[in-house]
C-alpha cells in the first residue's frame, strides 16, 4: 500500500507477497462482526444481530469481488514499480563497482571487446554478403539456369511455362576511347530485358528497348553510377554523348542509380547484347552466357526444376553443330539467384562467423572466471545483502545487472573496433565479396551487436552470480566465519570453465594451424612455369581498327613484339590470348584422329586452350620435353600445328608419341598436327586438377573473336620500370590502344590464392586471440588458487615440502587441468573440422602433426602461464602464511 | 432525502466528503468510518455500508487517504485510513462548494411564499 514516497524498508514488508483475496475478507468481516457485536450489546438477538448488520452492508458479494480486483490490479502495478526501482538500483549499485576496481574493469571490458568487436565485424559482412535480401524487384523470385549459349537461351526462353521471364548476359571487356585516354572498361552485355527483370531503371535517360537488342541495334550503353562520376563528372548531359567502344561509336543512353549493380560493383557499363540470329555458329557453338529468369507467378521452385530438368535435354537434338551428347542437359538446374551469387563466400563467411563465436565464448568464460574471483572478494557484501533481506533472486538479478553493464561497455568498444575493422575488411577482398562495397556496421549489425551484448551479458555472470549468493546464503548466518569449503567449490567450477575455454582455443588453434598449413602447402605447388622475372601486360587493340584476323592486327602485335624485344634486358616475349591464373583459361571440344572423328558424336574436352605466339614457352619458362616449339614458320596459309600437355598426349595416345598425331576443331575443318609437348601447367588456380592443355599458334588462329591479347615479357630489369617500358612502346605505336593489368607473374600467382591467405590470416588473429585469453585464463584461475590455499602451502612447506615440490604441485595442476581442456578441445575439433575440408590442401583435417603441435603448445602455454603464480606460492614464508591465515585476513 | 439505493453523482460526492470529514478526526477504520457518519448525522444519512469500501479504495487511487493494517481496539486485525494533505485540501474545497450549494437551496425554500 506504499507510495512512491514510501520508505524503501516498507518494501521488505511485501517481502512476502500479500494475500489479496484474505486481506479483503479481513477487512470486510471485521466490518460485519464489529457492527454485529454493536447489535448484541444494543439487546438483539443473535440472529436478528446478524440480520442486521448484513442489510446494513448491501451486497458482500459484489463489494468483495469489486475490492479484489481493485486490489490486485493495484498489486501488479505496484510489483512493475518495484522491479524498476530494483533495476535502478542495480544500475546505480553496477556503476560503482567497475569503478571501484578499474583494472579488473578494463581486463574485463577489453576481453569482452574483442569478442563483440570480432563477432559484429563478421556478422556485418555475413549480413550484407549472405543474409540481406538482393537489391532486386521480388528478389526472392529471380533465379537463375546456369550458362548456356544463345541458342539455347532461345530455345528455353519460349519453352519453359514456369519462368515468365528469362534474360541472358555475358561479361565483356572492352577497349573505351571517351576521347581522352584509351580505358579497358569492364562491362556486362544483357539482352534488353535484363533490367525490367530485375525491377531496376535508370536513374538518367532511359532503358534498353527490344530494338537495341535486335540484329542492327546495340550500339547504345548505359553507365554505372560510378563510372558517371569518375570518369565523366557527373555531368548531367552525359546523355547523347558519344564514346568508342573497340573503337565503335556508342551512344550514351543512360546512367543507373547507385544502388543498382549487376552481376557485381565491378561493371562499369551496360550495353545491349545483340543475338545474331544469322550465324548458327556463334549462336550454338559459343556457351558460357548467364540465364536470369524470374519464376511465373504461380510457379514453385521445384515445378522450375523439374520442368528445366526435361526441357534443357530436349534440345540435344536442336543443335545444329554437334551433338552434344546423352548427357546433354541432363544436370541443368534451376538456383535460386542469391544462392547463386553468394555461393562462392557463404560458407567462408559462415566459417569466420562460426570461429568468432568461439573467440567470444571464451571471452564469456574468461570474464565469468574474473567474475568468480571477485565474488570471493565481494563475499562479505553479499552475505550481509543477504542477511539484510535480499532475497537470492534479488541478489543474483543485482550481479547480472553489473555483468550487463560490463558486457555494454565491452560493447561500446567493441563495436567501434568492428567499424574499423569492417573498413578494412571490405577492401581486402572485394572480389570474394560479391556485394563487398556495401558493407558496414549498420542496422541489422548493429541490433545484432545488442542482441550478442546482452546474451553475452547474461551468459558471462550467471554462473558466478548463482555460485556467489549460494555462497553468501550459507555463510550469512555465520558471516564472521572465515571462507569455508565455498571457496574450495568456486576453484573447481573455476577450473570447470577454464577446462572450457581450453577446448574452445584447441578448437579455434587447430583450425587456425590447418589453414595456415593448406596455404603454405598451396603456396609452394609449382604452377608448371617460371613466374619470376616475367611480367605480364593485357593490350586490347580495338576491334573497329584491328579487325579480327586481319593483317592490321597482326602487323600491331608484330610490332609491339619486335619493339619490346629490343628493350634492354629482355630475355624473350610473347602474347598469350588468355594468361594463366589471371582468368579463365577456356575448355574446348575437340575431334582426335582415329578416336572422336564424328562431329555429331560426343567430342572430348580439353580443360584449356591457348593462342600464343612463337617463344611462349621460352617467355614462360616451360620447357618443350619432345618435339618443337612454335616458330615464325607456323603462320596461316602453312600446315596448322598445335603443342599438347603431357596429360593430353597421355589421354589419347598413352601407348605411342604424340607428336604427328591429328586433332580438330569440333566442327569440319583441316586437321591440326602435334608437333610438340610441354608439361602439364596449373592454368585456372593452383589447385587445379585439369590438367589437359593445348596450345596453337596465334597466326593460324582465323576463328577469334577478341583481339585482346596479354604480353608476357621475362626480362632481368626491374618489373615497375619494364611494365613503364611496355606501356610507352604500345602508345608509341597507337595512343587508342589501353595497356591494363600490368603485373609481374609472381604476383598474378600469389593472387590467385588470396582467398586462401585473407582466410588463414584472418582465422589465425581470432586463433591468437583465443590463446591469449586461454593463457590469461590459466594464470589467473592459478593466481586465485594459490591466493586461497596458501595456508595449505604454508602448512605443506612447514611440513617439510620443498618449494620446489610447491611449484611442480601447482604447475601439475594447471598442466592436468589443461591436458583435459586439450583432449576435449582436439575431440571437437576433429569433429569441426570436417566442414573445413573444403579450405584445406595437402594436409588432411586430422593432420596428427597439427593436432600434436596444437597438444604440445597449450601444454607450454600452461606451463608458462602458471610458473608465475607457482613462484608466487613457493616463494611465500610458512610462517607468515600461517599467521595470517590464523588472524583470517582476507586477500 | 438520498439513499444509498440512489448512487448519483451527489450521492458519489457526498459520500467522499463524509468519508474524508470523519478521517479529520484522525485514522480510522471503515467500520469506525460508518459509526461516525451514523452517529454525526443522527441516523438521517443512511448510507449502504457496503458502499464505503469501493470509495475509500477510489479515494486511496487518487492519494487522498493512505491506508495500513493495525489492530483495533479489541486486538483484531483491521485496515486504518487516514487522510492525506491532497485530501484535506479536497476536502475544504468540496465543502466550501457544498455549503455554498445547500445555501442557495436553503434560501430558495425560505424566500416566500413559504412551504408552511
Amino acid at each position: 500500500m506504499s507510495d512512491d514516497r514510501a520508505p524503501r524498508w516498507r518494501r521488505y514488508l511485501g517481502l512476502v507477497r500479500r494475500n489479496v483475496p484474505a486481506d479483503v475478507d479481513d477487512e470486510l468481516s471485521f466490518h460485519i462482526q464489529s457492527r454485529v457485536e454493536r447489535n448484541l450489546a444494543l439487546g438483539m438477538s443473535p440472529h436478528e444481530a446478524r440480520r442486521d448488520a448484513i442489510a446494513r452492508f448491501g451486497d458482500v458479494a459484489l463489494v468483495r469481488s469489486a475490492l479484489v480486483r481493485h486490489d490486485e490490479r493495484e498489486q501488479a502495478a505496484e510489483r512493475r514499480a518495484e522491479y524498476v526501482a530494483d533495476f535502478a538500483q542495480d544500475l546505480r549499485i553496477g556503476w560503482r563497482a567497475p569503478r571501484r576496481t578499474p583494472a579488473f574493469t578494463i581486463t574485463a571490458a577489453l576481453t569482452l571487446a574483442l569478442g563483440i568487436g570480432a563477432n559484429t565485424a563478421i556478422f556485418s559482412v555475413l549480413d550484407a554478403v549472405v543474409l540481406q535480401p538482393l537489391p532486386y524487384a521480388h528478389p526472392d523470385r529471380l533465379v537463375t539456369l546456369g550458362r548456356g549459349s544463345s541458342g539455347e537461351y532461345l530455345a528455353l526462353r519460349d519453352r519453359l511455362r514456369t519462368i515468365s521471364d528469362l534474360a541472358e548476359w555475358d561479361a565483356t571487356t572492352d577497349p573505351v576511347d571517351d576521347g581522352r585516354d584509351a580505358l579497358r572498361m569492364t562491362g556486362v552485355a544483357v539482352t534488353p530485358n535484363l533490367l525490367p527483370l530485375l525491377g531496376a531503371r535508370p536513374m538518367l535517360g532511359r532503358g534498353f528497348t527490344p530494338n537495341d537488342g535486335a540484329v542492327g541495334g546495340g550500339h547504345v550503353l548505359l553507365l554505372s553510377y560510378v563510372t558517371w562520376r569518375r570518369e565523366f563528372g557527373g555531368a548531367r548531359d552525359v546523355v547523347g554523348r558519344t564514346v568508342r567502344l573497340e573503337g565503335l561509336p556508342y551512344a550514351i543512353i543512360g546512367v543507373m542509380p547507385p544502388t543498382f549493380r549487376y552481376p557485381d560493383a565491378g561493371v562499369q557499363y551496360w550495353m545491349p547484347y545483340v543475338i545474331d540470329t544469322r550465324n548458327t555458329g556463334l549462336r550454338w557453338g559459343v556457351g558460357g552466357k548467364t540465364f536470369v529468369g524470374r519464376l511465373a507467378p504461380n510457379a514453385t521452385l521445384a515445378q522450375a526444376r523439374r520442368e528445366v530438368r526435361t526441357a534443357w535435354p530436349s534440345l540435344r537434338t536442336a543443335n545444329p553443330l554437334w551433338d552434344p551428347g546423352p548427357e546433354y542437359g541432363r544436370f541443368a538446374t534451376v538456383t535460386p539467384l542469391k544462392a547463386d551469387l553468394v555461393a562462392a563466400s557463404a560458407p567462408l563467411l559462415w566459417m569466420l562467423f562460426g570461429a568468432t563465436v568461439l573467440v567470444l565464448l571464451i571471452a564469456c568464460v574468461n570474464v565469468a572466471n574474473l567474475l568468480l574471483a571477485r565474488a570471493t572478494a565481494r563475499e562479505r557484501e553479499l552475505a550481509v545483502r543477504a542477511a539484510l533481506g535480499g532475497g537470492r533472486g534479488r541478489l543474483v538479478r543485482q550481479l547480472v545487472t553489473e555483468g550487463l553493464l560490463l558486457s555494454a561497455l565491452g560493447a561500446a568498444v567493441g563495436v567501434a573496433l568492428a567499424g574499423v575493422t569492417v573498413r578494412a575488411l571490405a577492401g581486402t577482398v572485394p572480389a570474394a565479396l560479391p556485394r563487398g562495397n556495401m558493407i558496414s556496421v549498420r542496422g541489422t549489425a548493429l541490433l545484432f551487436a545488442l542482441a550478442v551484448t546482452v546474451a553475452t551479458g547474461i551468459v558471462f555472470s550467471v554462473v558466478p552470480a548463482i555460485r556467489a549468493t549460494g555462497v553468501a546464503a550459507r555463510s550469512s548466518g555465520s558471516m564472521l566465519g572465515r571462507r569455508g569449503w565455498g571457496s574450495r567449490s568456486h576453484a573447481r567450477v573455476s577450473g570447470w570453465l577454464v577446462g572450457g575455454e581450453i577446448a574452445l582455443a584447441v578448437v579455434l588453434v587447430a583450425a587456425a594451424l590447418l589453414l595456415v598449413r593448406s596455404f603454405d602447402a598451396l603456396r609452394s605447388i609449382a604452377p608448371g612455369f617460371d613466374p619470376a622475372h616475367v611480367v605480364a601486360a593485357r593490350i586490347s587493340a580495338p576491334a573497329a581498327t584491328y579487325a579480327p584476323g586481319s593483317a592490321r592486327l597482326a602487323s600491331f602485335y608484330t610490332d609491339v613484339l619486335d619493339r619490346t624485344r629490343a628493350m634492354p634486358g629482355v630475355e624473350s616475349a610473347a602474347l598469350v590470348n588468355q594468361l594463366s591464373l589471371a582468368e579463365p583459361v577456356w575448355a574446348q571440344a575437340i575431334r582426335v584422329e582415329g578416336q572422336f572423328e564424328n562431329v555429331k558424336h560426343t567430342l572430348p574436352m580439353v580443360d584449356h586452350f591457348q593462342t600464343v605466339t612463337p617463344g611462349y614457352f621460352a617467355a614462360m619458362g616451360i620447357p618443350v620435353l619432345r618435339g618443337r616449339p612454335f616458330t615464325d614458320d607456323d603462320r596461316a596459309g602453312q600446315p596448322l600445328v598445335a603443342v599438347v600437355s603431357q596429360s593430353v598426349a597421355r589421354r589419347f595416345w598413352p601407348n605411342g608419341d604424340a607428336i604427328g598425331r591429328r586433332i580438330g576443331y569440333p566442327f569440319d575443318s583441316p586437321w591440326i598436327t602435334v608437333v610438340g609437348v610441354v608439361p602439364d601447367t596449373k592454368q585456372d588456380s593452383l589447385r587445379d586438377t585439369s590438367t589437359t592443355s593445348i596450345y596453337m599458334p596465334w597466326a593460324q588462329r582465323t576463328n577469334m573473336v577478341s583481339t585482346e591479347l596479354w604480353l608476357v615479357t621475362r626480362t632481368r630489369v626491374e618489373p615497375g620500370s619494364a611494365g613503364a617500358a611496355i606501356r610507352r612502346i604500345v602508345h608509341e605505336i597507337d595512343r587508342g590502344v589501353p595497356v591494363s593489368d600490368v603485373r609481374t607473374m609472381d604476383d598474378v600467382v600469389s593472387r590467385s590464392v588470396v582467398g586462401a591467405r585473407f582466410t588463414a590470416a584472418l582465422v589465425a588473429v581470432f586463433a591468437l586471440v583465443a590463446l591469449a585469453l586461454g593463457a590469461v585464463g590459466i594464470f589467473g584461475m592459478m593466481s586465485y588458487v594459490v591466493t586461497e590455499r596458501r595456508h595449505e602451502m604454508g602448512l605443506r612447506m612447514a611440513l617439510g615440502a620443498s618449494a620446489n615440490g610447491i611449484v611442480k604441485l601447482i604447475m601439475g595442476r594447471a598442466l592436468r587441468l589443461v591436458a583435459i581442456g586439450t583432449v576435449a578441445g582436439l575431440a571437437c575439433a576433429i569433429v569441426a573440422m570436417q566442414p573445413l575440408s573444403h579450405w584445406l590442401y595437402g594436409v588432411s583435417p586430422t593432420d596428427p602433426v597439427t593436432l600434436a603441435g596444437v597438444a604440445i603448445l597449450f601444454g607450454s602455454v600452461a606451463l608458462l602461464a602458471s610458473y608465475l603464480p607457482a613462484r608466487r606460492a613457493a616463494r611465500a614464508s610458512p610462517a607468515a602464511v600461517m599467521r595470517n591465515a590464523a588472524v583470517g585476513s582476507g586477500p | 432525502m438520498p439513499t444509498a439505493r440512489d448512487p448519483g453523482d451527489l450521492l458519489q460526492g457526498t459520500l467522499r466528503i463524509l468519508i474524508l470529514k470523519s478521517l479529520l478526526l484522525g485514522r480510522a477504520h471503515g467500520y469506525a468510518i460508518s459509526r461516525w457518519i451514523e452517529d454525526t448525522t443522527g441516523d438521517v444519512l443512511r448510507i449502504e455500508e457496503g458502499s464505503l469500501y469501493p470509495a475509500l479504495r477510489r479515494l486511496q487511487d487518487r492519494g487522498l487517504v493512505t491506508s495500513e493494517w493495525g489492530l483495533s481496539e479489541n486486538n483484531r486485525r483491521a485496515r486504518y485510513y487516514t487522510i492525506t494533505r491532497a485530501g484535506r485540501a479536497v476536502l475544504r474545497t468540496e465543502a466550501s462548494i457544498w455549503l455554498e450549494y445547500s445555501h442557495a437551496v436553503t434560501r430558495v425554500l425560505r424566500a416566500e411564499p413559504s412551504l408552511a
